[in-house]
């Protein structure tokens, strides 16, 4: 390899792995995570410097049979996707050097680092993969360390389930994968992804549904999303962060490599159009509801790998009708929102862990008050909800406008099938609309709930800030999150992307610096305004609230996260699908004296119990029938032997 | 008086397909007999026809190498584990096999005249290929249907020893088609016959603890917990 930086970052990768699988000691740990650190850092400055520069790189690294070899390719795509990975790699592993240290046994934590290490590397060849095997290659050595990271935690009953469902899931997107990738290697004889464009169009639609719906599997769009609601709260938190964060984004570069590489058909954009508005509304109505709140960030992740379909369909539908501009719109905007989700979502899961940590819970019923006492993670958690609410002037408030703008120009679409076109980006749209409301709502609901007000338990009342290695870790992303928003348009600039900015093209993004220093400004007249006029010029009094009389103000008296969700919850009762169950018992014969009764409001699941387990049961019930085949007796097995030589002189004389 | 010329390939040709039958007549034998000293006779026989086979060919043919498989075969097969399986027989103390498994007797002879049937079928698909004579292509039918008859004799008895016969049955079918089609290596031919001998060694070693079915084996050793297999249903 010839590049200096990349193989630097991945020998030292390599390096921290192989250390803290060696060797078990909390200097290993922090070493190994400091390589990391170290390594995220050139990563990040070699995937900038390609981005820049636009370089392409191949390099042909190592064969051992004639078509399995691995072979990595660097373009801008790629070379974003690792900037991706790298940055929130900077920030995760100087959060992890304390966070791991929490566990009980050395080994586990030092296997933890390891994995992670691991876990980031297989990532970073994924993306860099240039064919079909490669890539393979890395994406199950990145599912295998990422479920072990998954099961942890294995004595808990729900890791197990959280792994067997990550499990499966994943393994059914690589079958996909594995399905597409042979498809190829034997219409082309190899799995160079550059065969891709040499398919016949009828090969090709083949090729992208299979592809679709393995990446669309590991990327958790509904209705293959169940795993993510397991397998994130399972996991410890900068797993998580990395999970959610990074291996997500993963998926859709993969999806993007190969529809950057071939020419696409209408109806693959309305289809991934339709899968990301389901995605992102179902995301986010079901993280409305949730209370657990790792689970509930797990719900949004749904709901914005939802929004990056939706930019990926409109790419495909504008391209397919000869809008260049727009397609490039849609594609930045959907590639800047893997970036930002990457970045507010590592920093949320990470400010999350924080809050895990120091109270014990995951349930918002039991937190509060955290404000107080944790001032620096309420501030970062902060941040990363305003990004992720898409407020202005923040990376998510570009990304998501830059989603609306490329909707609201889609009157620019002519042709056969325009008026279809035009109803059903309206339809998306008003999805995608909904969803950035709910994404508001939903983040003033978690931050309100967890860290203003009372502590409602005395968990939430002991916690303590974290130390400042892993507010440090918190901060990269929050800093970046901001600095993304703010220079955005000189990001898109500097980086030369397709998108024209102020030089008269169909679609323009504003200049976050500007917006920003008006919005600073703002703020700052009306503190100023506030201060000097306001009604506070009075000697100062503080009483406690009204409580309706009552003498003490207690926790419970507080706005409960299920009592700030209720008329969500109650407008979209059809989708929530709750069941009512009550049941009592008479202490006579007569059914006249109550004596116990218990009634209950059970939130059906909806995808779980009508998709997963019949289909779950159904594959039962076949390796039963199956399993009754091998009955461990010699005879059956030579009458297996038997009739299987008698099928194949049959075939042979009368098929092949 | 016109004493028939033993040379005479033509006669040498009627002898070989008069003996092919007499073979099918002994595997449907191995397929149905009930008592194990007959159940060897017939064994014993089937092996002796085979000597027979090779050695007529060797006259037709004058190939050195059958005379070999001749001579490899009578020692082999009609003398030595003939005698080897007797020895279990007698240790073991049972003289008749009479459990069977999926077919009974009278079903496994229908299907073995499906078998050769199938057999000629499917080897006349190859005729072209294979461009053997009439009689080569009839011994190639006899060989595979043999062998194909001394695997339903090992599924479908319950018997080791029963298996062990159906097992050398196959073997039997395996050297019939070598003789007449593929032309098998003489060396081939003597690690078969080694092979052959060290199961029946074996099967007389084993006959101390295995003196019954395969199951009730498989239940002594699991009580030693020497296999741990898992009965299923």
């Amino acid at each position: 390899m010839s590049e200096p930086l990349l193989t630097g970052g991945l020998a030292l990768l390599l390096l921290g792995t192989a250390l803290s699988f060696l060797y078990r000691s909390k200097n290993c740990r922090t070493v190994s995570l400091g390589l990391t650190f170290l390594s995220s850092g050139l990563l990040s400055a070699f995937a900038a410097g390609m981005l820049y520069g636009g370089r392409e790189v191949l390099i042909e690294s190592y064969s051992f049979l004639s078509p399995l070899e691995f072979s990595f390719f660097i373009d801008r795509l790629s070379a974003g996707f690792v900037l991706l990975i790298s940055l929130v790699t900077l920030g995760v592993s100087l959060y992890s050097i304390k966070y791991v240290e929490d566990e009980k046994s050395e080994g586990r934590k030092s296997l933890h680092v390891a994995l992670m290490n691991l876990f980031i590397f297989s990532m970073l060849l994924v993306v860099l993969s240039a064919n079909g095997f490669s890539f393979l290659f890395f994406w199950e050595l990145m599912s295998i360390s990422s479920l072990f990271l998954v099961i942890y935690e294995y004595e808990k009953p729900e890791s197990g389930k959280a792994a067997l469902f990550y499990f499966i899931m994943t393994s059914l997107s690589t079958v996909f994968l594995f399905s597409a990738f042979i498809g190829l290697y034997t219409r082309t004889g190899s799995f160079d992804f550059r065969g891709f464009g040499l398919l016949s169009p009828e090969a090709l639609s083949w090729t992208f549904l299979s592809l679709f719906f393995g990446f669309a599997i590991k990327a958790g769009a509904v209705p293959f999303h169940k795993w993510l609601p397991y397998a994130h709260p399972a996991s410890p938190s900068n797993i998580s962060a990395l999970m959610s964060g990074v291996m997500l984004k993963v998926a859709i570069y993969g999806l993007l490599r190969f529809l950057l590489a071939v020419e696409p058909e209408l109806w693959w954009g309305v289809l991934v159009l339709a899968f990301g508005s389901f995605s992102a509304l179902l995301g986010v109505v079901y993280a409305l509801k949730e209370n657990d709140i790792k689970r509930m960030l797990a719900y949004s992740s749904i709901e914005n790998v939802g929004l990056i379909l939706i930019g990926i369909g409109l790419y495909l539908i504008f391209r397919v009708s000869g809008l260049a501009g727009l397609a490039g719109l849609s594609l930045a905007a959907a590639g800047f929102h893997c970036l930002n989700h990457a970045l507010f979502k590592s920093l949320l899961f990470m400010a999350a862990g924080s809050v895990v940590h120091e109270t014990g819970t995951r349930n918002l019923e039991d937190l509060g008050g955290l404000v107080k006492h944790m001032p620096q993670t309420a501030l970062l958690f902060l941040i990363g909800s305003v990004s992720i609410a898409a407020l202005p002037p923040m990376n998510g408030f570009v990304s998501e406008l830059m989603l609306f703008q490329a909707f609201f120009s889609s009157s620019a679409l002519a042709g056969a099938e325009a008026p279809f076109l035009k109803v059903l980006l309206v339809l998306s749209l008003s999805a995608f609309a909904l969803t950035s409301a709910l994404a508001a709502t939903l983040f003033v609901k978690v931050f309100g709930i967890t860290f203003l007000a009372k502590p409602r338990t005395e968990g939430a009342e002991r916690a303590r800030e974290v130390p400042k290695l892993m507010l440090l870790g918190q901060a990269i992303p929050a800093a970046l999150c901001i600095l993304t928003g703010l220079f955005s348009a000189r990001l898109f600039t500097l980086f030369g992307l397709p998108v024209g900015f102020g030089s008269g093209a169909e679609a323009e993004v504003p200049d976050m610096l500007f917006v920003g220093g008006i919005l600073m400004v703002t703020y700052l007249l009306v503190w100023l305004s506030v201060r000097n006029f306001g009604p506070s010029s009075g000697p100062r009094v503080c009483k406690e609230t009204w409580g309706c009389g009552g003498l003490a103000q207690h926790p419970s008296m507080e706005y409960s996260p299920a009592g700030f969700s209720e008329p969500l919850v109650v407008i979209f009762k059809k989708i929530y699908r709750t069941q009512l169950s009550s049941s009592r018992s008479f202490a006579d014969s007569q059914d006249c004296v109550f004596e116990h009764g218990t009634a209950e409001i059970r939130l059906i699941k909806f995808f779980e119990e009508y998709l997963y387990l019949p289909v779950a049961q159904a594959v039962d019930r076949v390796s039963m029938k199956v399993a009754g085949l091998q009955n461990g007796r010699l005879d059956t097995y030579v009458l297996y032997v038997f009739l299987a030589v008698i099928a194949l002189m049959g075939f042979t004389r009368w098929f092949a | 008086m016109i004493t028939p010329g033993f040379t005479d390939p033509l006669f040498l040709e009627g002898a070989v397909r008069i003996l092919f039958v007499f073979v099918l007549v002994t595997a449907a034998l191995v397929i149905s007999v009930r008592n194990l000293a007959s159940l060897l006779t017939t064994y014993t026989v089937q092996s002796l026809l085979l000597t027979l086979i090779a050695g007529l060919l060797y006259l037709i043919e004058g190939s050195p190498v059958l005379l070999a498989i001749s001579v490899l075969t009578l020692v082999s097969k009609v003398l030595l584990i003939p005698f080897f399986i007797n020895r279990v027989e007698a240790k073991i103390k049972i003289s008749r096999d009479m459990k069977f498994n999926y077919l009974e007797p009278t079903s496994s002879l229908l299907v073995s005249i499906g078998l050769v049937l199938l057999v000629y079928v499917f080897l006349s698909g190859f005729v072209g290929e294979l461009a053997l004579g009439r009689l080569f292509f009839f011994g190639a039918v006899i060989g595979l249907s043999l062998t194909l008859m001394g695997m339903l004799v090992m599924f479908s008895r319950r018997k080791v020893i029963t298996k062990v016969l159906g097992y050398l049955t196959m073997e039997n079918g395996v050297l019939l088609f070598g003789i007449f089609v593929t032309e098998l290596p003489f060396i081939i031919e003597v690690l078969i016959v080694i092979d052959l001998i060290i199961i029946v060694l074996l099967t007389t070693i084993f006959a101390v603890g295995m003196d019954s079915t395969i199951e009730e084996y498989r239940q002594k050793l699991q009580r030693l917990h020497i296999w741990p297999g898992r009965e299923y249903l």
